[in-house]
């Protein structure tokens, strides 16, 4: 029946028209009708579908992830100076207002894709976004391109999302393992010394083993050695007897590459195997909530990097901004996965604003041009990459305060530096990127 | 091939994982071996036990304290169960009692979500268990020890409890032959509440202990129900001294397996789950038919 | 002509309403919050459901490892296909559902020798195993815990004039003609002779394997069934959505199958699709109503927890159950009133039964004997059977022989050892030493199946029926196995369809006098009723050697006599072997006794050489002579 609606509107050339507004010109050489463009776009509002963990082992990213789209999502359809800070001007995106649903995906990748479907059919969602693993945001771009649907990633630090599984209607702002690693092993090298061994500690899954294969690479660049390196399956609980191998393995610095509720089991029994007290702690990447999860006692002197931490309030004014909403809304302060969330949901209501019209392929080509117009965000200027829709982005690194160090309950972290994007960069075509075509 | 100071090291360690095991699966094949109900909120419940220890800790700071204070609300829930729920399943298929303790499950699970949030909460390692004890050529957490002890004094006070006290002797018999047991006009009504009650405290209670170790989450008992499946088998299913065998022995394979491939240990633990169904289906200590 | 119309309409209906329902579906429950991609997942769902169904709901085996052969068809077709192996969808469709097929023949011969929660755990054992050997030693393959992103749809006709089929309607139509190829098949096999063997099993398994049936291999195809079935839809899975997911193979998947199958109703094949239907549609409009936001997950823990408290037959097994009662209640009623007049008379119906001797011959024939001896052949023969379990020894040394066309009769006072003696004889129990020849052949450890087709079978002491069969139904599970042999694989024909084996049924009920009652379930007949439907059971698999452990057990004196002259009857066509305590019977119908006492031959010999055994007299402790005809 959808069918014939849509027929129809198409049949009725002034009526589909009218829709289109500006930029008409430049959809000469792209279909006036694709994906849910311009079925999705009404007079005075757009549909986005969130399909978000609520439930299973991620629910607790999921949650901040999901307040950090609705943050942005508010701000947008209200209109003021948050807004306008970001350079978007009146209320909503193109004057229209953001509708949204989320959709409780448990942390599933079939659901991912079940939810988004229902989001474009039911809804005629104009853009998709949400999910917190790799597997998730690897369904939703191969099903954002095959419906024509632009899918802003949410947290994924996969290097296969914009690498071999890369997509042309797929951007993605988080760092990959592959940056994270370049960025992080120099200044952990220049904080802890050259001459290092090291132990691993590697969930047995496609993640886990890229994010090793990066930061062993990277590390040993500065002169660091292995001395063990413990592969356990994901989701395990009790860690013991990997870290009976790792305490008695002589190394200097621990890397833990366990993420989220694992990272945080194994974290705390490495702490009681006495491993924390001779080893220095390296997370490449760091859990959302790992710190107020484990406690700063446990936190301290930790190396890792991650997408967003709160005091870059003081360098970037649009994350003093963000920081503050959150806090003010939602009693705590936000993590990266929030940080994810608003800023993926801004930057596309930018390049709409700049697309001047909701049409994916054009949306899509004008941020496979922001090289030439960086965005300025929370974290400075940004661009995606038009090869890969990789965000070329500073990296901040961060070094775990002692309980004693802590101006407020949630200052967790110190950030050391903020590493350079432009130069953590892996090559383009380095992990095998074939983005599809447009139509 | 590891050292030999490794593969003892991971021998002791199979050790201590495996009487933390067998403390979570005692619950399970309690309520199995007695009331022939397989308890698919076991997970759940795990989980809630942990969360018990962890909102006690708040108001009693004594590890002691909570644990008893614990339990008592593990009884209470225990108890509410029964009467509210799993009595009226005793007669009814298997099948449907899987349902409604896997229905149980979420319920419970989702109640811990809705109250605490989806993010791991601190219960921090007793002041009594802090650090690491050196044990020879091997470091080992002293909590981990003082747990092989603890565990061993549950496990030896659940095992008289149900092997020699009279309400013991009522449960053994209502296994053997729930008719007979009913004829001699003995209340198994009763019995079974106080089963049923005794499983949920002692996997409320493992969850307790086990919450300083490992990231207390809505959705931590997922992992732990999983192996309390196979522990159960290995010793024979409802067979609580087969309980004891089969977390110890699932430690050490676990342990044992990570000497040589950490990430090989569950693939291992469930293989020989599957090889012991096909050769020796009643598991070490069980016998065929029971259940 | 009208009425045979009528009834055959009658016999398709449940095709007929999947049809409809299949057709006015993506119309109607759009309005309802289904889309079509919803439907489409639902009926995906249905079709593992179809396969499990048959190994659940009809066989009784709760598996809890269907995730395993789901994700098996999944990967492998999804990886054909991306990998550029095949090109063709259908093909690598087909490869995959073999492939899960074979995986589910491997862990099916492995589990089906176990029962009950034995069975549930090693299915669960090897889902657990192919989960973590998905996601660790075969990600090279699988893509791990990302799964294999950008399956193909399928193509419909070649080169430039093949059809894709794109997602929305077309997807659904796929998946609706292939759901529906899905279901006739099932019902098919659910009618069919193996369907009627699957269901039997489900209600007394080791009377199954007695008549002849190879149970272990029945529910081996039961397995391998649900597993094709499961391996189809999760090849349709990765083309339907352009990915194959790794959640696929998790535990979660199996045990919402489960779920879904048990809320919707066991045993009905539509069920676990209108379960799925349920499960989905709550989980995506609870989360809809702003209230309930997260909670969504808790409140739909509760209304399945009242559901389950509430149904216990599931939605369209209480709707079945309803609509049968509706139909059949008139003749049930009719079935437990003539029960009731039955018991309180007793009399009427058996005394026309034993009013004249009849010969017996019945359209399908006894096994062959391996050898011809004349007249005087041996039978059966127990060669030093012995029987000990532990310290106790029910059975020690016992040697006797039963020629051939003889009543043989062993007696004994209790714990004798006659009943493990007996299970011995068609090696339902396995002896510590000893054997069991049959004409000459030796069937001790070949199993009971395999004895019951060289020709021995059995009526039990306890009945051993079919309870929520019917009479026929039962009979005829008896007379498949003489007609079929132990284990045949004829999924499409009807089970009334085989002429001689209907012609054993129908001969058997008329010897039974069962006829009026062949279409009652059997657990509704009256006490003596239900005895001769035990004899009935072994006698219609055309035994050569009938053993009848207690047969008069129970009866009123005039079913005795009746029961008498059917054994007498039966006897002129085979050879029996009786157990029975009522002695004054036994001395009117043996040719020769034996007597066992403490496990032990005590005698055995022509009834009047046992009566005058002093051995025998001080064995029953004088009670002999107090039986004794006046």
């Amino acid at each position: 029946m959808k069918f014939d609606r849509r027929q129809l509107l198409l049949g009725g050339a002034g009526a589909a028209a009218g829709l289109m507004l500006p930029g008409a010109g430049a959809l000469a050489q792209s279909p006036a009708s694709i994906g849910t463009f311009p079925d999705g776009v009404s007079a005075d509002s757009v549909f986005v579908g969130l399909t978000i963990p609520l439930t299973g082992v991620f629910s607790g990213d999921g949650g901040d992830l999901k307040l950090g789209y609705e943050l942005a999502i508010a701000q947008i359809n209200a209109g003021g100076e948050a807004a306008q800070k970001w350079g978007l001007s009146g209320k909503g995106v193109l004057g229209r207002q953001i509708r949204y649903k989320v959709s409780d995906t448990e942390g599933k990748p079939n659901l991912d894709v079940q939810s988004a479907t229902q989001f474009i059919q039911r809804d005629k969602a104009i853009m998709l976004a949400g999910s917190v693993s790799s597997a998730s945001a690897i369904a939703l771009e191969e099903l954002g391109s095959r419906e024509k649907v632009l899918y802003m990633v949410g947290i994924a630090g996969s290097n296969d999302i914009t690498g071999k599984n890369c997509q042309r209607y797929g951007f993605r702002s988080q760092q990959n393992a592959y940056m994270a690693a370049k960025a992080l092993a120099p200044v952990v090298a220049k904080a802890l010394g050259k001459n290092i061994k090291t132990a691993y500690l590697v969930p047995d899954y496609t993640y886990g083993h890229t994010v090793y294969d990066s930061f062993a690479k990277f590390s040993k660049e500065q002169g660091w050695q292995q001395v063990a390196k413990e592969v356990v399956p994901l989701g395990t609980t009790d860690y013991s007897s990997a870290l009976l191998n790792i305490a008695n393995s002589g190394a200097d610095v621990f890397v833990n590459i366990a993420f989220g509720a694992d990272a945080v089991a194994s974290t705390k029994q490495a702490e009681q195997f006495g491993v924390l007290k001779r080893m220095k702690l390296v997370v490449p990447n760091l859990s959302s909530f790992q710190d107020k999860e484990l406690g700063a006692e446990i936190m301290q002197g930790v190396y890792g990097s991650c997408d967003f931490w709160w005091t870059l309030q003081d360098r970037y004014p649009l994350a003093k901004t963000f920081v503050e909403a959150f806090v003010a809304q939602n009693k705590y302060h936000p993590r990266w996965g929030a940080h994810i969330g608003y800023m993926q949901t801004y930057l596309w209501a930018l390049t709409v604003e700049r697309a001047k019209t909701f049409h994916p392929v054009e949306v899509i080509k004008a941020m496979e041009n922001s090289k030439s117009q960086p965005y300025d965000t929370t974290i400075g200027k940004v661009y995606f990459r038009a090869e890969d829709h990789q965000m070329v982005r500073p990296i901040p690194i961060l070094r775990g305060k002692a309980p004693a160090e802590m101006k407020n309950p949630e200052d967790f972290y110190e950030i050391v530096d903020v590493a350079d994007g432009e130069s953590a960069m892996n090559p383009p075509e380095f992990f095998g990127c074939k983005l599809g075509p447009y139509t | 091939m590891p050292s030999w100071p490794a593969l003892i090291s991971q021998a002791f360690n199979g050790l201590a994982l495996g009487s933390l095991l067998a403390l979570v699966s005692s619950g399970l094949t309690i309520i199995l071996g007695t009331l022939g109900v397989l308890n698919f909120a076991h997970g759940a419940l795990f989980a809630v036990g942990a969360y018990a220890a962890f909102v006690m800790l708040q108001y009693t700071h004594s590890f002691v304290l909570t644990v008893v204070v614990g339990c008592g609300f593990m009884l209470a829930l225990g108890v509410l169960l029964e009467r509210t729920i799993i009595r009226l399943f005793y007669n009814r298929p298997h099948e449907d009692q899987i349902l409604v303790t896997y229905g149980i499950g979420i319920v419970l699970v989702e109640c811990v979500r809705a109250i605490f949030g989806g993010n791991a909460q601190r219960v921090p390692t007793p002041s009594w268990g802090q650090g690491a004890t050196q044990l020879g050529f091997l470091i080992y957490p002293t909590y981990r020890l003082q747990l092989i002890a603890i565990v061993a004094m549950l496990l030896l006070s659940l095992y008289l409890v149900l092997y020699r006290t009279s309400m013991g002797l009522v449960v053994r018999a209502g296994i053997e032959n729930p008719g007979m047991v009913g004829i001699l006009g003995i209340n198994l009504r009763r019995t079974f509440l106080l089963v049923f009650a005794i499983g949920v405290v002692a996997v409320g209670l493992a969850g307790m202990l086990y919450a300083p170790v490992v990231a207390v989450t809505p959705d931590m008992g997922a992992n732990f129900m999983a192996q309390s499946f196979v522990v159960i088998v290995l010793g024979g299913l409802g067979s609580f001294p087969g309980a004891v065998i089969g977390g110890l022995i699932a430690g050490e394979i676990i342990s044992l397996t990570s000497a040589f491939n950490s990430s090989y240990s569950e693939v291992m633990l469930y293989a020989l789950m599957a090889l012991l169904l096909v050769l020796r289906p009643q598991g070490l200590f069980g016998s065929e038919g029971r259940v | 002509m009208k009425a045979v119309r009528s009834g055959e309409a009658r016999k398709y209906l449940p095709e007929l309403s999947v049809l409809v329902l299949l057709l006015a579906a993506p119309v109607a429950l759009p309005h309802l919050g289904f889309s079509t991609d919803l439907l489409t997942r639902v009926l995906n769902w249905g079709l593992i459901g179809l396969g499990f169904d048959i190994l659940f709901g009809l066989t009784g085996l709760l598996s809890f490892g269907q995730a395993a052969f789901f994700g098996v068809g999944g990967f492998v077709t999804a990886y054909l296909l991306v990998s550029g192996t095949l090109s063709s969808v259908w093909l690598a469709l087909a490869a995959g559902t073999v492939a899960a097929g074979l995986f589910g023949l491997v862990v099916g011969w492995l589990a089906v020798r176990r029962i009950g929660i034995y069975f549930t755990m090693i299915t669960l054992a090897f889902g657990q195993m192919a989960y973590f050997i998905e996601n660790s030693p075969l990600s090279n393959y699988t893509g791990g815990e990302n799964g294999i992103p950008g399956v193909p749809v399928p193509t419909l006709g070649f080169g430039e004039h093949a059809i894709r089929i794109s997602a929305g309607l077309p997807m659904y139509a796929l998946f609706a003609v292939i759901f529906f190829a899905g279901y006739v098949l099932a019902r098919r096999i659910v009618h069919s002779p193996v369907g009627a063997i699957l269901r039997a099993i489900k209600e007394n398994t080791g009377r199954v394997a007695m008549l002849g049936h190879n149970v272990a291999a029945y529910k081996l195809t039961a397995f391998v069934i649900a597993a094709l079935y499961a391996g189809l839809a999760g090849g349709l899975l990765g083309s339907f959505q352009s990915y194959m997911p790794p959640d696929a193979f998790s535990l979660e998947t199996s045990g919402q199958l489960v779920v879904q199958t048990i809320v919707g109703g066991a045993g009905t094949l539509i069920g676990p699709l209108i379960g799925a239907a349920v499960w989905m549609w709550l989980r995506d409009n609870l989360q809809l109503i702003p209230a309930f936001a997260t909670l969504w997950k808790l409140v739909l823990g509760i209304a399945f927890i009242v559901l389950v408290i509430g149904l216990r037959r599931g939605i369209c097994g209480e709707i079945a159950h309803w609509w049968t009662e509706r139909r059949d209640t008139a003749a049930l009623r009719a079935a437990e009133a003539a029960t009731l007049a039955i018991e309180a008379s007793g009399d009427a119906v058996t005394i026309t039964l034993a009013s004249h001797a009849r010969d017996i011959v019945l359209p399908l024939p006894a096994p062959k004997r391996s050898e011809s001896r004349g007249e005087s052949e041996i039978a059966l023969e127990a060669r030093s059977l012995a029987r000990h379990y532990g310290g106790l020894k029910a059975v020690d040394g016992v040697s006797f022989k039963v020629r051939c066309g003889t009543i043989h009769a062993v007696i004994g006072p209790n714990g004798a050892g006659k009943s493990t003696l007996f299970k011995m004889l068609l090696d339902e129990v396995s002896p510590t030493s000893g054997d069991v020849l049959l004409f000459g052949t030796r069937i001790t450890g070949s199993g009971v199946s395999q004895a019951a087709q060289l020709g021995i079978a059995k009526s039990n002491q306890l009945n051993q029926l079919f309870p929520n069969l019917s009479v026929r139904e039962n009979l005829r599970i008896a007379a498949l196995g003489r007609r079929r042999g132990p284990m045949r694989i004829d999924l499409l024909r009807s089970a009334d369809s085989l002429p001689d084996a209907e012609q054993q049924v129908d001969s058997v009920l008329a010897l039974l006098d069962l006829i009026e009652r062949a279409e009652t379930p059997a657990h509704i007949l009256a006490y003596g009723e239900k005895r001769r439907l035990e004899i009935g059971m072994a006698l219609a698999t055309s035994p050569n050697v009938l053993l009848l452990d207690e047969p008069l057990a129970g009866m009123s004196p005039s079913e005795r006599a009746a029961t008498c002259a059917l054994i007498r009857d039966i006897a002129r066509a085979c050879t029996i072997v009786i157990v029975e305590h009522d002695l004054n019977a036994i001395f009117g119908l043996a040719e020769q006794i034996t007597v066992l006492y403490e496990g032990r031959l005590l005698a055995d010999g022509p009834p009047d050489e046992i009566r005058r055994n002093r051995q025998v007299q001080d064995a029953y402790l004088g009670g002999l002579h107090a039986h004794e005809p006046a």
